[in-house]
């Protein structure tokens, strides 16, 4: 088909019509794809409180299991660290004075869950931290942040 | 040669394996495009104009074969956010309200579809009654027609209960109970359907296979016979003044028309158009573009009124279904309040027999009623007594559902529907 | 087909038409989709936000945007309604307007929405995402729209199920009304046992009624007293002829021997001054005034017989083993005195018959009267003999809460037709709706059945998850053994009393803890004399004519078992400490409330002689800790520290003159 001028008003409707079903055939893909994405989850919320900053012994991590994550309370503030491993997914173990342990390939990571050794490719994942208005320590897993984070109360 | 002309010709290579014609520009070429599609080859290549008036099929069947497929594809898409055990499957439709993008114009759009195609199917069967279409050769075709027609109702019955809301369930409850009063077989019948004694999450499951997997399957295996004998037997259409059909014929030994065959034969020749060398086909068309634009606008259409239906119009979702409360009147879904009204009066004759009697009749059809006479035209003259009985019994299951629907009240005490 | 080749024109036209309509009706879905009603919340959000907010704050605010979504995995319940509610966690909100104002109150912080979510309190359709589907008010096919005001308190009762819920008020009246009016006797309401309905037995009540009296009462119990206990049961005048037959005849345990008491020398004038001394008045209302733990005596002349009256005073556990009601040290002069002053001036409407009702006497009558009894279930608030496992005659009301209504269930009045409106009809005018009730006609307030609606709504259908529910222990029925648990029996001190949480709620003072409370000598005095403690106080420990030996006896056992060790510390007197304590008795105005010394408000109790009656540890214990000691006291706390309790108390335990101390 090619479009020549001047159109016919044939050639012209029916280019029209084309083009606005074609149109619409591409709205009906993208709506499909938009479709596909849910908007809600039903599973864990990636931004939960994980209790009030008193409840974390100081200078010791403290392991939520439920939700897979260390919470530290440091002197220089609080800080969160994942404990699934980088490499397949397995919960790492803390090591006092060493840092994590992977108990499923022997990775190894340092106290702010660098690669020590092992086959892990990244470091452990660090999460950020906000207080929520009834004081409580939230825990946010969509905004990872560096080590050097720590989070003053 | 340059690369980019090579590229051209390797692309155009790909190109030609999977669209062996290109645009059509000549009538040849259209007829080989129709010949070497598996999807338009469903088509001949050329038709006959009478085929082409509105006035005649409606575009009826057309309009089934469509619904099927915007239900096919919405319920696909449905299904991805559809959990068939009950609180989760009310939940779903929640979410398909509430949060999913776009969800609630597809449930709507799934609904919607269904109920016309129910209203289509019907209306189409009756137009192939009133213009003889069901008469030899194409017997069979009523009977496999007949047939798309009982599935249609299981298909959108049993798709009735998966939203797990009050209406679902105690339609259901009011559809099953009716089931059980064919002789014999009635109970067994019921317990085999609900998967036990009461409506629970296996009669969900049940029902959801026998939706999703089950009827459409076979759905698509009796559109697919369906459709292969229209096109062996070609449209129906006025008795031209030709020889009548040799007794290989009459039996559906040999097919009626093998205009495909005579088509093909005549691509050895192309330099010549093809209505001019066809003397069989003097009047006909090629399908291509005027069959296929006409199915095209139809389909357009279709598209734009639904979506506008379910813009407009949401499907209703009542409470959480709960076993212990009856509302009332419980009612079956809508097809079925022809037959609900008849159980009324008497669960046997109502629930089992009329029934009963009312399908064979309609499978019996086009044996009991061979004279090959007045077909292919509306309200033929030597048909009048097969016309005139079929279109009596078509009202009063017409009158019967409306009635059912509109007419019975609390306790299925009659009510008139403007009193509220 | 002129032209085999081309197309006619109105195809061409149809397909451009309905192309570009396709097209349309595809921009229509997406602007339906992206124009919904919460993101155009969300967009008005992010901009307050900007306004309320300075900018360290909004740095680290969550972002906002998208379906938010509380899910309680052990409910399986779904709130959305923080994607509109956005500000209710933060408290930046508190003066934003609606959808955004922040939570009242300190709620959330008892009810972390995390755990809670918004609907498990409020109801409503916590999955819709638009206003109308979240039922803020009445929608179809939902049947928990929000609940408005008061009703809220509803949802409270659903996870807590201890009777008193001491932030929920009208539930906790709704409950305790439920309690009063003796609902569980004839329906299964769960948390309340019908056991706790206590009427009075009827085995023996041919001696004791006045036939007139019978039939004015069963016809309709609030003509003879306007706070009747007793429901309207709606009889038919054939029914009460066979009521009153079967009651006349019921005749088990005669009455104790009155032959020889001599009427003529009845004196009502003493047996009114008796009345008076023994604080009858505390659980006897007369002329409108006195308590209601006892049915109400200003009529009482045209209901019982005197000789009935005689026994009853003598012994009232005769024919009553259950009665509230004290057995008094009375010598029979003073019982016929007493007598005299009921019968002869606590005269009703009904004038006291003279002449036998023999009706009782046909077997027929007496035997209909039975049937009506057990039609009306009258045995579940009157244990009878022979009837104790006859069932509940009301329906049950486990998950009365869900109860689906019918709009013609209203029968053509003009309501709403809600559960709480039918609930409220029903307890108001139970004959008034579509079904036949046999529920008899209670003369609740308004007031006082929308709180039972309140109470009965909070009983729901589902069951709930052990984590979720709070309720209170059920406490042991204390019995005690020996001389002491028969004296506790003979003068019913848990009729009024606490003890491990069991007994009456009519007295303030609980028995656990009080011998670390008071001292023995004073506690013997009390016992035998006991006078007001708090001035402005009505009811008061009746004058039970006890013997000092008993009173010995109740005290000595009171003073070693119901102690509390850690309020029995070591006590020296200190001059210097009494005086600090003086100095801090005037300087907090305690005189404000306490007499000492003849001056001072009439509040709290007299301290005047507090040396004499009270034990430092108390005084010091209590001082620093009113509330938890008594939740609701009036008492304030004025945060003491522990050595100026100490001294407070060393000031008390100095104050024995008892000027102006009891003022009976």
């Amino acid at each position: 088909m090619r479009l020549t001028w001047p159109m016919t008003r044939r050639r012209f409707l029916f280019t029209t019509g084309t083009g606005a079903v074609v149109a619409g055939v591409l709205g009906f893909l993208g709506a499909t794809v938009r479709y596909l994405f849910p908007n809600v989850l039903y599973e864990p919320a990636s931004r939960f409180p994980a209790g009030h900053p008193g409840d974390f012994p100081a200078g010791e991590p403290s392991f939520l299991p439920d939700r897979r994550l260390f919470v530290f309370n440091s002197s220089a503030g609080f800080y969160a660290i994942s404990s699934v491993c980088t490499h397949l997914g397995c919960n790492v173990r803390f090591v006092a004075g060493e840092g994590f342990a992977c108990p499923c390939h022997g990775s190894r990571f340092d106290l702010n869950g660098q690669v020590v050794s092992g086959p892990a490719p990244r470091p452990l994942a660090w999460f950020g931290l906000s207080l929520s208005p009834r004081g409580e320590l939230v825990v946010d897993e969509r905004r990872t942040v560096d080590p050097d984070y720590r989070f003053k109360v | 040669m340059p690369d980019a002309a090579r590229l051209r010709l390797w692309l155009r290579s790909v190109g030609r394996s999977v669209f062996r014609v290109g645009w059509p520009r000549t009538d040849k070429d259209r007829a080989a495009a129709m010949i070497s599609s598996f999807f338009l080859h469903i088509h001949s290549a050329k038709v006959q104009p009478h085929s082409l008036r509105p006035s005649y099929t409606l575009g009826l069947g057309l309009l089934s074969f469509y619904l099927f497929g915007v239900l096919i594809i919405t319920g696909i898409a449905l299904m991805l956010y559809y959990i068939p055990t009950p609180l989760a499957a009310y939940r779903s439709m929640k979410d398909l309200q509430f949060v999913v993008t776009f969800g609630m114009v597809l449930r709507n759009m799934h609904r919607w579809a269904a109920h016309v195609m129910v209203i289509a199917v019907f209306l189409h069967m009756c137009r192939v009654f009133f213009t003889g279409a069901y008469k030899i050769p194409r017997q069979f075709n009523w009977v496999v027609g007949v047939g798309l027609f009982l599935l249609t109702l299981f298909l959108s019955f049993t798709g009735y209960l998966l939203p797990w809301d009050q209406l679902s369930l105690w339609a259901i409850t009011v559809g099953t109970n009716m089931a059980s009063y064919a002789p014999w077989l009635g109970d067994y019948l019921k317990y085999l359907l609900l998967g036990g004694n009461v409506i629970g999450p296996a009669t969900l499951l049940r029902f959801y296979v026998l939706h999703c997997v089950i009827l459409p399957a076979i759905a698509v295996g009796l559109v697919g016979v369906h459709f292969f004998r229209v096109r062996k037997d070609g449209l129906s259409a006025p008795a031209r003044p030709e020889p009548a059909p040799v007794e290989e014929e009459r039996s559906g030994r040999f097919p009626a028309s093998t205009r495909s065959y005579g088509l093909m034969a005549l691509t050895d020749r192309p330099a010549l158009p093809v209505e001019e060398t066809d003397p069989e086909a003097e009047d006909e068309v090629m399908a291509w573009p005027h069959l296929l634009y006409r199915e095209l606008i139809v389909l357009l259409a279709l598209l734009v009124v639904l979506h506008v239906v379910s813009l407009l119009f949401d499907a209703p979702l009542e409470e959480l279904a709960d076993p212990t409360r009856t509302p009332n009147p419980a009612k079956a879904p809508w097809y079925f309040l022809g037959l609900q009204e008849l159980v009324h009066y008497s669960a046997f004759i109502g629930g089992v027999l009329v029934p009963t009697i009312v399908v064979l009749l309609l499978l019996l059809t086009p044996y009991l009623d061979s004279a090959p006479r007045g077909v292919g035209v509306w309200f033929a003259p030597e048909r009048r007594w097969a016309n005139w009985i079929f279109g009596v019994l078509a009202s009063v299951a017409i009158l019967l559902t409306l009635i059912g629907t509109y007419f019975r009240g609390t306790n299925w005490a009659w009510v008139w529907p403007w009193t509220g | 087909m002129r032209n085999p080749q081309t197309s006619p024109l109105r195809l061409h036209q149809a397909f451009a038409v309905l192309g570009v309509a396709f097209l349309a009706i595809f921009a229509w879905v997406f602007f339906k989709e992206y124009l919904a009603e919460w993101r155009t919340i969300q967009a008005q959000f992010r901009r307050l936000e900007r306004r309320v907010k300075d900018p360290h704050a909004l740095s680290l605010a969550p972002p906002v945007g998208g379906i938010q979504q509380i899910w309680l995995t052990d409910l399986d319940r779904v709130d959305r309604c923080t994607t509109c509610h956005l500000g209710v966690d933060d408290p930046s909100f508190a003066s934003a307007p609606q959808p955004f104002t922040a939570h009242p109150g300190a709620w959330l912080r008892t009810h972390s929405p995390d755990r809670f979510g918004c609907t498990v309190c409020h109801g409503g359709q916590g999955e819709a995402t638009t206003h109308a589907d979240a039922a803020h008010h009445r929608v179809p096919y939902w049947p928990e729209p929000i609940r408005a005001g008061e009703l809220i308190e509803a949802n409270c009762g659903t996870c807590h199920r201890q009777r008193v819920v001491p932030q929920a008020f009208w539930l906790t009246s709704g409950r305790e009304q439920i309690a009063r009016a003796g609902c569980a006797a004839c329906h299964d309401i769960p948390g309340f046992s019908g056991a706790e309905v206590r009427a009075p037995r009827l085995e023996s009540v041919g001696y004791k009624l006045q036939p007139a009296w019978v039939n004015v009462w069963l016809a309709n119990p609030s003509d003879y007293l306007s706070q009747a206990r007793m429901p309207n049961f709606r009889l038919t005048p054939d029914e009460i002829a066979g009521l009153s037959a079967f009651l006349l005849a019921q005749r088990a345990v005669a009455p104790l021997d009155s032959s020889a008491i001599d009427w003529g020398q009845a004196n009502p004038q003493r047996g009114r001054t008796l009345f008076g001394e023994a604080r009858c008045v505390t659980c006897h209302m007369v002329d409108g005034r006195g308590g209601t733990l006892g049915p109400d005596l200003s009529a009482v002349a045209s209901k019982v017989r005197r000789e009935w009256l005689f026994s009853f005073l003598k012994d009232p556990m005769r024919d009553q083993p259950d009665a509230v009601m004290l057995r008094y040290r009375f010598t029979d002069e003073e019982i016929r005195d007493l007598v005299a002053y009921l019968t002869t001036e606590l005269l009703g409407s009904t004038e006291p018959s003279a002449t036998p009702d023999l009706r009782y006497q046909s077997p027929t009558l007496v035997e209909q009267g039975r049937e009506a009894f057990v039609r009306h279930g009258c045995y579940g608030c009157h244990r009878f003999a022979g009837m104790e496992n006859l069932p509940k005659i009301g329906p049950s009301l486990v998950g009365v809460g869900d109860k689906p209504v019918e709009p013609a269930e209203f029968k053509g009045k003009t309501v709403v037709p809600t559960l709480p409106n039918w609930l409220f009809l029903k307890l108001r005018e139970p004959d008034a709706l579509l079904a036949a009730s046999r529920m008899p006609t209670y003369a609740f307030t308004e007031m006082e059945a929308a709180v039972v609606v309140i109470g009965l709504l909070s009983i729901r259908k589902t069951e709930l998850p052990a984590s979720r529910v709070t309720t209170a222990p059920q406490p042991e029925p204390y019995q005690p053994q020996g001389a002491f648990g028969a004296l506790v029996s003979r003068y019913r001190c848990l009729s009024c009393h606490r003890v491990g949480g069991s007994g009456g709620t009519l007295s303030t003072v609980p028995l656990d803890r009080i011998g670390s409370q008071l001292q023995r000598t004073y506690l013997i005095d009390y016992l035998q004399n006991p006078g007001a403690v708090r001035v402005g106080i009505e009811e008061r420990m009746p004058k039970f004519g006890m013997t000092a030996e008993e009173a010995r006896t109740l005290a000595d056992y009171m003073s070693t078992v119901f102690v509390d060790d850690s309020l029995d510390g070591p006590f020296k007197p200190d001059p210097e400490a009494t005086r600090r304590g003086e100095r801090l008795f005037e300087a907090l105005g305690c005189r404000s409330c306490h007499i000492v010394g003849g001056r001072g408000g009439y509040v709290g109790p007299d301290l005047g002689d507090s040396g004499r009656r009270l034990k430092p540890g108390w005084i010091e214990a209590w001082l620093t800790d009113p509330e938890g000691w008594k939740p609701g006291t009036l008492q304030p706390n004025y945060g003491l520290r522990a050595e100026e309790a100490r001294d407070l108390a060393a000031y008390l335990m100095s104050l024995t003159s008892g000027v102006g101390g009891r003022t009976r």
